[in-house]
C-alpha cells in the first residue's frame, strides 16, 4: 500500500481553480522533492494531506485511509510559518508536543537545539524569525515519523544555514520513512532527493527517480527544470 | 487527550484573565478599606473611586472572558496556530470539546471571582440585610427562597453567555468557510446566529400562547400576570436555551469536521 | 569521508567513482569491514538510498562483497583491486593526453614535457 495516494484531487478557491486533478502517489522510504516555482500549487497540496484544507474533489489516502488522526499521527509536518504560540519558551513547546505525540523524542529535540546553540528557556518572541524556522525544523525532525512533509524548509534562510538544514534532515530523518521537501531552491537540495516531483500551475507535469532524470535528460535537476519551464 | 487539550486552553484563558482577576479583587479590597475608614471625606471619595473601579473590573472580567474565548478560538482553529491545532491526532470534536467546556469553566470562574471581590468590597450586615428586603419581597411571590431565586437568576445569564458564546463560534466557523472576509463575515454571521436564538425563543412562545390566552396576555396587555405563569416561562426559557445549546454544539461540531480552510 | 558531487550528473555514479578511488587507492583497506549504508550516506551526505544503489553498483564490479550477518566487506582480491587501479589510471591519463593535445602537444611531446617537470621537482 501507498504511503500517499492522492487519485484525481482538485482544489478550488472561489474561481481560481488552484490543483487541477492531481494524481501521485508516494512511495515509502524515499526522499521525493516537490518542485515548483512559487504560487503554482506545492503548499496547497501540502495542506491538504495535512488537513489544512479540504479537497474541491478527489480523494486523498494515506497507508489506504482518509486524512485523519491515524495519518496525523505518522506524518510530521514543518508548515512554511511560524506557527507557534511566541508568548511560549521552548521548553513549554517540547512539553507541548511530548503531550500530544507519542513518537516525539524530547531527548533529540533538546540535543539537537543545543548543537544550534538555542537556549531553551527563551521565550519565542525573543527569538528571530530564523532561529524559530529552525526551532520548528528540529520540532519536526524530533518525531519518529512515516512520513516527513516539509514545506520550503530553505525558505528565508542563508546559503550556509542550507547546507546545515539539509543535513539535519538527512541526518535525522526515522529509518524506512519517507521525506517530501517542497522548494523552488532545487539546486540547493536535489542531491539528496530520490524523486522529483514537477508541478506547474496546479499540475503534475512529471514525477521520476532524481537519478534517471539526470541521466535521460543530461543535466542538474534544476536545469531540466529551467529548461521546462523557461524561468 | 481531551485532558490534555484542555490543561492548555485553561491555562491560555486563564493566564490573560488573571490580571483582570487580580485588579478587581485588588480594587475590591481596597474599596473595603478606604470605606471603612470613618470621618474622612478624602478616604471616602478615594473610596468610591476605588469601588467604581471595581465594579468597572468586573465588568472587564466578563467582556474579557468572552472576547478572549473568541480570540482564543479564532487564532488556535484558523489562525497561524493552528497549525499545529489541526494537526494534532486528535478528533476534531475533541477539539471542539475541549473549546466548549474551556468556555463554561472560565465563565463559571469569573463569575466566581466576581462574586468574591463583591463580598471583599461590600460584605456587611447592614449590606446583607437590604439585599435581602429587596429579594424577599420577589422571592416569596415566587414562592421560593432568595438563593434559588439567585442561582435561578445566575442559570439563565450562563445559559445565555455560552449561547452568545456558542453562537461566536459558529460565526467563526462560517465565517472561515468564506473566501475572503473571513473576520467580517465571523461577526456577521455570529451575530445572525445570536439573533436567531434570540428569535426562536420568541417565536416559541408565540406560538405557545396562540393556545394559551393566559400566554397572550402577557404579549398583548400590560396588566399584572401571575406568578405562576411567569414561572412556566421562565421554566421554559431556560429549556429552549439549553436545547438550543445542544443544537448548536451539534451544529458546530458537523460544520467543523467538514475541515478547515486556512490560507 | 568527504565528497563533491556534481548535479548534472546522476549522484550514485559519483559516488561509485569516488568509492572506486578510495578502494584502489587503499584509503580503504583490503577486506575492511564498510559501514552500514545509512552510516556512509550520513557522513557523505547523500541520501541513503542513492548509497545503497552506488554500492550495489560496486558489488557488481566485485569489488565489495556482501556477508549476510556481517555487513559489507572490501574484497580481498589484490588482482582485481590491481586491475581496477589501473583501469582508473588509464582513464584519467586518457584524459590527460586529449587535453595536452588540445594544447598543441603530441605523445612524444607529452612525456619530455613530464620528464622535465619530474626533473624540476
Amino acid at each position: 500500500m501507498e504511503l500517499v495516494k492522492c487519485t484525481d484531487v482538485n482544489k478550488k478557491f472561489g474561481k481560481k481553480h488552484v490543483l487541477k486533478n492531481v494524481n501521485l502517489t508516494i512511495p515509502r522510504g524515499k526522499i521525493v522533492g516537490l518542485l515548483g516555482k512559487n504560487g503554482t500549487g506545492k503548499s496547497t497540496l501540502i495542506k491538504l494531506i495535512n488537513d489544512m484544507l479540504t479537497p474541491t474533489s478527489g480523494e486523498i489516502l494515506i497507508n489506504g485511509e482518509h486524512v485523519g488522526v491515524e495519518s496525523k499521527k505518522i506524518i510530521s509536518y514543518l508548515p512554511e510559518r511560524t506557527y507557534l504560540d511566541k508568548t511560549n519558551t521552548v521548553d513549554k513547546v517540547i512539553e507541548y508536543f511530548e503531550d500530544f505525540y507519542e513518537n516525539f523524542d524530547s531527548v533529540k529535540a533538546r540535543k539537537l537545539l543545543k548543537d544550534l546553540e538555542l537556549d531553551t528557556k527563551q521565550k519565542l518572541a525573543k527569538m528571530s524569525k530564523g532561529m524559530q524556522e529552525k526551532v520548528q525544523l528540529v520540532l519536526a525532525m524530533s518525531r519518529k515519523a512515516d512520513l516527513y512533509i516539509l514545506d520550503e524548509p530553505l525558505g528565508g534562510v542563508d546559503p550556509a544555514t542550507r547546507d546545515y538544514i539539509l543535513d539535519t534532515i538527512l541526518t535525522n530523518f526515522n529509518e524506512g520513512a519517507s521525506v517530501v521537501i517542497s522548494t523552488h531552491l532545487i539546486a540547493d537540495i536535489e542531491r539528496i532527493l530520490d524523486e522529483v516531483i514537477f508541478i506547474d500551475k496546479g499540475e503534475i507535469i512529471l514525477q521520476s527517480n532524481s537519478d534517471e532524470l539526470r541521466k535521460k535528460e543530461n543535466g542538474s535537476i534544476d536545469e531540466i527544470f529551467r529548461r521546462m519551464f523557461k524561468c | 487527550m481531551l485532558k490534555k487539550l484542555l490543561k492548555y486552553d485553561l491555562k491560555s484563558i486563564f493566564k490573560f484573565l488573571i490580571i483582570f482577576y487580580s485588579l478587581a479583587l485588588f480594587f475590591g479590597a481596597l474599596t473595603r478599606i478606604f470605606l471603612s475608614i470613618e470621618n474622612s471625606l478624602m478616604m471616602n471619595i478615594i473610596g468610591q473611586i476605588c469601588s467604581g473601579t471595581a465594579i468597572s473590573m468586573m465588568f472587564s472580567i466578563l467582556i474579557n472572558n468572552l472576547m478572549r474565548l473568541w480570540v482564543n478560538f479564532k487564532h488556535n482553529l484558523y489562525g497561524d496556530e493552528s497549525y499545529l491545532t489541526h494537526t494534532l491526532p486528535i478528533e476534531k470534536r475533541t477539539i471542539y470539546a475541549s473549546k466548549i467546556i474551556t468556555a463554561a469553566i472560565t465563565l463559571f470562574v469569573s463569575v466566581g471571582v466576581i462574586g468574591l471581590t463583591l463580598f471583599i468590597a461590600y460584605y456587611s450586615k447592614e449590606n446583607v440585610e437590604l439585599l435581602k428586603n429587596m429579594l424577599l419581597p420577589v422571592a416569596t411571590a415566587y414562592g421560593s427562597t432568595i438563593v434559588k431565586l439567585l442561582l435561578a437568576f445566575l442559570f439563565i445569564v450562563f445559559l445565555e453567555f455560552v449561547n452568545a458564546l456558542q453562537a461566536g463560534y459558529t460565526g467563526i466557523i462560517l465565517g472561515h468557510k468564506m473566501n475572503n472576509v473571513k473576520t467580517g463575515y465571523s461577526v456577521l454571521f455570529g451575530f445572525g446566529v445570536y439573533i436567531v436564538i434570540q428569535m426562536i425563543v420568541l417565536l416559541v412562545l408565540l406560538i405557545i400562547s396562540l393556545f394559551n390566552p393566559d400566554l397572550m396576555n402577557l404579549f398583548i396587555t400590560n396588566q399584572m400576570v401571575n406568578v405562576e405563569l411567569l414561572k412556566g416561562v421562565i421554566y421554559l426559557t431556560t429549556i429552549i436555551y439549553v436545547i438550543t445549546f445542544i443544537i448548536g454544539y451539534i451544529v458546530n461540531v458537523k460544520l467543523f469536521k467538514q475541515g478547515v480552510n486556512v490560507d | 569521508m568527504k565528497f563533491e558531487f556534481d548535479n548534472n550528473i546522476p549522484i550514485y555514479i559519483q559516488l561509485v567513482e569516488q568509492l572506486k578511488i578510495y578502494i584502489v587507492s587503499g584509503k580503504i583497506k583490503l577486506g575492511e569491514r564498510l559501514l552500514s549504508v545509512r552510516d556512509l550516506a550520513l557522513q557523505t551526505k547523500v541520501n541513503p538510498n542513492t548509497m545503497q544503489k552506488a554500492l550495489m553498483e560496486l558489488e557488481a564490479l566485485g569489488l565489495i562483497y556482501t556477508e549476510r550477518t556481517n555487513g559489507k566487506f572490501v574484497t580481498n582480491d589484490q588482482k582485481l583491486i590491481d586491475k581496477y587501479r589501473k583501469e582508473c589510471a588509464d582513464e584519467l591519463s586518457n584524459k590527460y593526453f586529449i587535453s595536452m593535445e588540445s594544447l598543441g602537444f603530441d605523445k612524444i611531446e607529452v612525456m619530455e614535457y613530464l620528464k622535465n617537470l619530474g626533473g624540476d621537482k
